[in-house]
């Protein structure tokens, strides 16, 4: 335990003197020195929080009392330790992507700076983590929120990242401040501000859905939840490209951390209602983050608003859950949340290899205009190859991680039947519709993103111009890729160590509801009996065991006598049986055609004398129907629909233009700043300019208080 | 039937008023006997008159003939008008070394087409036009080489040029994420070769350049110098499906400049033929609308119909398209009265079964859905276009050359009515094509019962001269117009077809629609590339 | 919609029974000229004038046909007081190259690729008409289809223009062997009345290689559906007819 304290020492340790070789070395070594340092403190939290992770070790330390109030200390507990891994898995490869990345801001920003503020960042974020008490957590969090803004207005030059971080930041502090208000509420019952002492609380109802509202709507907004999340589509895409990967992948976690915190570990939510608000607000953001992802064509903006689907996502299944548990279903409840911790994790890991692609190709084609690309496989293959893993992940096919996550989410939705309520059932019923849609909504979103960039013909010459990128850039892209292999074909492994980090909110394992023990069960036991096993034994569920550790390869969710199965599937013997037909295919189809003779020819075109780009589709094209079915809700505004005509009867240009509002911003921000905006008008009636009226309001201000200074 | 008094003497008084308006500088002379009045006046003043012949006096827009005469070119602009109004050529001459006019689609958007064609053809240049440039000689073309001048050599092939890269053609719309769709010229099943670049954001079509002439075969150019005889085969052969209709205007362009008197059983058989061609061609094009549509059972239907009647022609008249049948003078064949009684039961037979399918799709809402309100091109348009035919009376156009300039057999001696309609869309050139069919049945049937008797045909001794020859073909107004120099040669052949009129409304109709709904908008108009490309 | 359903169950089958048995209707053939003895030369110098493709070629006493030229004008038959008989029939199709027909594989499935080199229409037309219910080429395993790439047989009608020149070869390129070229019509045999010009070549020959011709102007759908059988290699193609007196023209012009 000692040894795992001294290496969270040692990551500080490497922070800092990335700092001072930041602050030393010249601008253009710094890329090169971030790269190793970082790669350096990462690994080193990996092995740190790896140790937390995987046995049972946590850790609690008092560090020093700072007045008589405050006592700082240290909670790595395994949920913790859970995000800290997350975090060194995404921040590994970022790292060494911004050697060869950074290059493109030499003598145009300074580099020390960004190194400066990268490993402040890093090292904010693992106390962020680590902080066991309320001080020391939003002393690290405002040190996150100022770093990450100054990342995003890193390329400070251009006005909109100044106003987009900005709008980031003050909505941050917005959503901290509401997030400190429900600390205080509990902390002015606990009496202490550590961690410890939040957690044997009792509350009444009403205080207990204020906190409940406002942590849930505070740290919302920096986990991107509706209708909190105007800043990120802004945020997100102003920001360096490895910068980019970071905030998607890394800081919007620490908004489900802070929220798990206090309505899972702190104060259990008991309320179905309370469950079932964080489901519909899950819900709400994962259809709306995609249906303006479908659309958009800038590559990062439909990134940043995919981040807003996906957290939606992990929030749904985490509102699940709490329903679940707060209707006395444990082990549902935590197969919800293992879910969604599952999503948590794969979607950092393939949003953050989507943003390291997106900030390749920017960097080759100089822009990020879908509608501008094109043919890029051809230019940039390896680049092409990782970016395809990534979306297929993110869309949620197999063999890769976001399939299992996603299935498992909606898997678990699908078991409010054990529920008795009509209401919730059909609440989720609802939930569950608007999750498949939104899944549906995800491929078709990402086969463009991929098609349009990197299939086809270059539209435009900075396509046609790309050049490949350096290794330093694909590396990492490649590791990420193999993350999200991994994570995809083993599942199984994955499952048992979510499931040891739930246990304390859920208070029962759920990893025999979905992973048996085919591989070790031997002929059965009593919660496996013996004809159960011997019919998946005769199914192959034992292939493997006598080389492979752990449970088994199938997850597998059991029912009644009636319904013995619920839901299964495998996606480990699914890859193997995949690779087989692959081979087994490439194998038939080589020995049939081997004497024929193999003839290539441009593609068929109708036979046009010359196939241009602008004959071929355009992300905007591509996407077009997304818009006009989802007409009534993007609600775009028409900037320009006019016809020129020469004489009446020429047609000379046929000018289209349109603008969308995003929708949060229509129904909730606009309406709040206008309503803000009508209040500050009528007070500022109090302004008349006459000095008499200021001296009569003092006269009254001093009434007033002299009245109740007398009556308390 | 009685031409109505006003009109004619409207027209008898074109050359006062063409005096009073443009003093001293037109002279108009009238020939009583063709109802033609032929306008000379400069080029200076030719939008002026042209405009006013058609905005004012509301005459149609035929065609422009140019011609390379030894010294000069020779500018004829033929305009038709209404039942009695006759037709005006305003003729415009030019020394040869000028090769700029003013154009006049400015004012009838009707000659747009017909300007960009000559341009690309003779290589004269009209002066006000927007858009001239890569119409018939495509891209490949080499630059400066015109075929329609006499010193161009017809019988040689002139090899292509390397177009540039970047070469595209002009796109119109301005919006982000714009581009065209490619279709052709080799696209679905049996369609004929064109090319359609259809410019789009994703879902409607916004605008679609067409680009034809794939199908140009030189008809002009090689008719020259040829035999009236060798003529009046590539006439009849450059659009099989309206074969008879095109011979006929040949045939009546050439007894026009000889004067001839064609007999009336002559003239009566050729009605009776061109209605039955008629009849052919708008029951292939109900197949092809049914079948843009899908409707398996509905196509098949009318499918048997036209072949019911391609196989009674065939049988009474030796070939399955009416090859071969007209010749200067009259028909190379007699029809017996009783064959034409057999034919014209026949027609009612079909006309039957074609009601029963009218009425069939009358209720199937999946295949109106598909039509009604798509594709709609509204009278104005019809109108400014010029457009003719079935497609120019489902939009309220009612000029229809068998009334307001009657020819063989029409006018006095046969009754119909001109179906029409007012929507514009694709229903109501469906209904007008149902409509027509059945009026055309009804001529036959009147021809059939009132057949003159007599030679059906009569000797020709070739003069030269030049004449205009018109016919209301199954696609609308068609005219032909001959040069005959010595011994029967033509000197200067100019065909102006209802399809390549028709062709450049189009686009009106097809925009702002689906991808989906341009098959069907296309077969609606029913058009033929082979007669737009020539 | 079951009202079409019915319709079509009350219309019944109209479909040829070619080939099984030839086909009588009449009007399904326009007919080609042909005749029993031989002509006398007087007779035959007037024919060869009215004729205005050169499709009649004299030899000593008889007169050689080379139908590839004959474009269905009827002058011989109307104009002459003796006029030439007439030959009823549609089996017109015959292989003109090395390759022959496609073989047992594609006798029963023949999928072609059907291209506009510059027709009038009629030719399409007939070409339309081999899938209307009289003639129905599906029944035998035939079908028309909307790419190249599928393609076994390429159906080319028109005289060959000069811009679709680039087209054609790229629809030839892009299908796969083996693949026929069948030429329709007599445009695109020898160009047709439209000859070899500036716009147009003496027929597609002389872009894509052919391998089947089918004379006519335009065919009828039996005619090409007997060239489609000849291709596939259910049928053979006609031997010499047994006229006296009349010879296929020799070698290729």
């Amino acid at each position: 335990m000692m040894e795992t304290g001294i290496l969270f020492v040692v990551v500080f340790l490497i922070c800092g003197l990335g700092v001072i070789l930041a602050a030393v070395l010249p601008d253009r070594k710094n890329p090169p020195a971030l790269a190793f340092v970082a790669s350096l403190a990462t690994l080193t939290l990996l092995w740190a929080s790896g140790r937390v992770l995987f046995s049972d070790h946590a850790i609690f330390n008092s560090l020093w009392r700072v007045t008589p109030l405050i006592r700082l200390s240290i909670e790595i507990d395994r949920v913790s330790s859970f995000f800290l891994f997350i975090t060194g898995l995404v921040f590994f490869p970022v790292s060494i992507f911004s050697a060869g990345y950074l290059k493109k801001y030499l003598g145009s920003y300074s580099l020390k700076s960004f190194a400066l503020f990268y490993h402040l960042l890093f090292a904010s974020i693992v106390l962020i983590l680590i902080a066991g008490d309320v001080f020391s957590f939003f002393i690290a969090w405002e040190a996150m929120s100022i770093l990450s803004y100054l990342l995003v207005n890193y390329e400070h030059g251009h006005e909109e990242n100044t106003r987009s971080g900005f709008l980031m930041l003050a909505m941050s502090e917005a959503g901290t401040l509401a997030a400190l208000v429900a600390f205080l509420i509990m902390a002015k019952t606990s009496g202490g501000i550590d961690f410890g002492s939040l957690r044997s609380l009792s509350l009444g109802q009403s205080a207990r859905w204020g906190v409940f509202l406002l942590s849930f709507l505070g740290f919302g907004v920096k986990a991107g939840l509706v209708p909190v999340n105007s800043w990120l589509p802004r945020a997100h895409p102003a920001a360096p490209g490895n910068v980019s990967a970071l905030l998607s992948g890394v800081i919007l976690n620490l908004g489900i951390y802070g929220i798990i915190r206090i309505n899972a570990d702190f104060l259990p939510l008991k309320d179905v209602g309370q469950g079932l608000t964080v489901l519909a607000i899950g819900t709400l953001s994962a259809l709306i983050g995609i249906l303006y992802a479908t659309p958009e064509n800038d590559m990062k903006r439909m990134l940043a608003h995919s981040s807003i689907e996906n957290m939606g996502i992990i929030t749904a299944g985490l509102g699940a859950g709490f329903v679940f548990i707060s209707s006395g279903h444990s082990v549902l409840g935590g197969i919800a949340f293992i879910a969604a911790f599952y999503h948590m994790a794969n979607h950092s890991l393939y949003k953050a290899l989507l943003f390291l692609g997106a900030a390749t190709v920017d960097s080759r084609v100089g822009g990020r205009d879908m509608d501008r690309m094109g043919g890029l496989i051809r230019k940039m293959p390896w680049t092409s190859l990782f970016y395809l893993i990534g979306a297929l992940s993110i869309a949620a096919l197999p063999p890769f991680n976001g399939f299992v996550s996603e299935w498992l989410t909606l898997q678990s939705f699908l078991q409010c039947s054990a529920l008795t309520s009509k209401g919730v059932k059909i609440a989720f019923a609802l939930c569950g519709a608007g999750l498949a849609l939104t899944a549906g909504l995800a491929v078709t979103c990402f086969v463009k993103a991929f098609a349009m960039s990197f299939l086809g013909m270059a539209r435009s010459e900075a396509a046609q111009n790309a050049s490949d990128p350096p290794h330093s850039m694909t590396i990492p892209m490649g590791i990420l890729g193999i993350y999200c292999f991994l994570l995809g074909i083993l599942p199984t492994y994955v499952i048992p160590q979510i499931d040891h980090v739930v246990v304390p909110f859920v208070h029962e394992s759920a990893l025999d509801a979905l992973v048996p023990p085919f591989f070790t069960v031997g002929e059965g036991n009593e919660r496996f009996p013996k004809a159960f096993v011997s019919e998946f034994h005769d199914l192959g569920a034992q292939v493997g065991s006598d080389t492979l550790p752990g449970r088994g390869l199938v997850i597998m969710h059991r029912g009644s006598t009636r319904n013995p199965v619920i839901f299964a599937m495998s996606p480990s013997y699914t890859i193997i049986v995949l690779v087989l037909l692959l081979v087994s295919g490439i194998v038939v189809v080589r020995v049939l055609t081997r004497k024929r003779a193999l003839a290539r020819r441009a593609a068929w075109d109708g036979g046009v004398r010359r196939l241009a780009p602008t004959m071929t589709y355009t992300a905007t094209g591509f996407s077009n129907p997304v818009r006009v079915i989802f007409n009534a809700v993007l609600r775009p505004v028409t900037i320009q629909d006019s016809k020129e005509t020469i004489a009446q009867h020429f047609l000379n240009a046929i000018k289209k233009d349109k603008r969308e509002i995003h929708l949060v911003d229509r129904l909730f921000i606009r309406p709040i700043i206008d309503g803000g905006r009508l209040l500050a008008a009528w007070l500022g009636r109090m302004h008349s300019g006459r000095v008499n009226t200021y001296a009569a309001y003092v006269l009254l201000a001093l009434m007033i208080v002299l009245m109740i200074q007398m009556l308390a | 039937m009685a031409l109505p008094l006003d009109k004619i003497m409207k027209w008898k008084n074109l050359a006062q008023t063409a005096a009073s308006r443009w003093p001293g500088r037109v002279e108009v002379s009238l020939d009583e006997n063709r109802l033609t009045a032929h306008l000379r006046c400069s080029p200076d003043d030719l939008q002026g008159v042209c405009g006013w012949l058609f905005f004012e006096l509301d005459y149609s827009f035929a065609t422009l003939v140019v011609e390379e005469e030894t010294a000069s070119w020779s500018f004829r602009y033929i305009f038709y008008g209404d039942l009695g109004s006759g037709q005006v050529h305003i003729i415009v001459r030019h020394p040869l070394s000028e090769t700029t006019i003013p154009c006049i689609s400015r004012l009838i958007h009707a000659a747009d087409w017909q300007e960009r064609e000559i341009e690309d053809l003779f290589g004269l240049h009209f002066e006000g036009h927007p858009r001239l440039g890569d119409f018939v000689l495509h891209e490949e073309w080499p630059e400066g080489v015109n075929p329609m001048r006499t010193s161009f050599d017809s019988t040689r092939v002139y090899p292509h040029r390397e177009s540039e890269p970047a070469w595209g053609p002009q796109t119109i719309v301005e919006a982000a994420g714009a581009f065209m769709m490619p279709i052709g010229p080799v696209y679905s099943d049996h369609a004929e070769s064109a090319h359609f670049l259809l410019e789009t954001l994703g879902e409607d079509v916004l605008r679609t350049i067409p680009r034809f002439f794939y199908k140009y075969r030189g008809l002009e150019k090689i008719a020259e110098g040829k035999s009236v005889d060798q003529v009046l085969l590539l006439a009849e052969r450059f659009s099989g499906t309206s074969a008879f209709a095109h011979s006929l205007a040949f045939c009546q362009a050439v007894e026009g400049t000889i004067g001839a008197e064609i007999p009336k059983r002559a003239q009566a058989l050729r009605v009776f033929l061109a209605e039955l061609e008629r009849l052919r061609h708008h029951v292939a094009a109900i197949t092809g609308i049914c079948q843009s549509t899908a409707l398996a059972v509905a196509t098949s239907q009318a499918s048997i119909l036209e072949e019911k009647i391609l196989r009674l022609t065939c049988r009474y008249l030796g070939h399955r398209y009416l090859f071969g049948l007209n010749i200067p003078g009259g028909l190379s064949l007699d029809l017996t009265d009783d064959t034409c009684k057999g034919i014209s039961e026949a027609g009612w037979d079909v006309l039957e079964k074609l009601k029963k399918l009218q009425g069939m799709l009358r209720f199937t809402s999946s295949f109106l859905d598909r039509l009604e309100e798509v594709g709609m091109v509204s009278k104005d348009k019809a109108v400014s276009y010029g457009l003719v035919g079935p497609v120019a009376r489902a939009s309220g156009v009612l000029r229809d050359l068998r009334v307001v300039q009657p020819y063989a057999y029409y006018g006095d001696h046969l009754k119909f009515y001109v179906p029409h309609e007012e929507e514009g869309d694709g229903y109501a050139r469906l209904r007008v094509l149902f409509s027509e069919a059945e009026q055309s049945i009804n001529l036959m049937h009147q021809v059939s019962a009132s057949l003159p008797a007599g030679p059906v045909k009569t000797r020709l001794d070739p003069a030269p001269g030049s004449c205009l020859g018109w016919v209301e073909s199954p696609g609308g107004a068609t005219f032909h117009w001959v040069r005959l120099g010595e011994a029967g040669r033509v000197l200067r052949y100019r065909v102006m077809t209802s399809s390549f009129v028709n062709w450049h409304g189009f686009h009106l109709a097809a925009e702002d629609f689906a991808f989906q709904d341009f098959p069907i908008i296309m077969a609606t108009f029913a058009l033929s590339n082979a007669e737009c490309d020539r | 919609m079951t009202k079409w359903v019915w319709k079509g169950l009350q219309t019944g089958i109209k479909t040829t029974a070619y080939p099984g048995s030839p086909e009588t209707a009449a009007g399904v053939s326009p007919g080609r000229p042909g005749w029993k003895d031989p002509v006398e030369r007087k007779k035959i110098m007037s024919l060869m004038d009215l004729c205005p493709t050169g499709a009649l070629r004299p030899t000593e006493e008889r007169i050689s046909m080379d139908y590839r030229r004959c474009i269905h004008c009827f002058r011989c038959r109307r104009f002459p007081a003796e006029p030439l008989d007439w030959e009823p029939g549609y089996e017109w199709g015959e292989i003109v190259s090395n390759q022959g027909n496609l073989g047992k594989t594609f006798s029963n499935s023949l999928h072609i690729r059907i291209v506009d080199a510059g027709a009038c229409g009629a030719c399409l037309s007939e070409i339309g008409h081999i899938t209307s219910p009289y003639y129905n080429i599906h029944r035998l395993g035939f079908f028309i289809t909307p790419t190249p790439r599928t393609a076994d047989v390429l159906l080319v009608a028109g005289p060959g223009t000069d811009h679709m020149r680039l087209p054609l070869e790229k629809v030839f390129e892009a299908m796969p062997a083996p693949k026929r070229v069948v030429a329709v019509g007599t445009c695109a045999l020898t160009g047709g009345i439209f000859g070899k010009s500036f716009a147009t070549r003496a027929g597609v020959g002389e872009i894509v290689p052919v391998d089947v011709e089918v004379p006519g102007c335009p065919p009828p759908p039996l005619a090409i559906i007997h060239a489609l059988l000849v291709t596939a290699g259910r049928k053979k193609p006609p031997d010499a007819p047994s006229y006296p007196g009349t010879e296929r023209e020799e070698g290729r012009s």
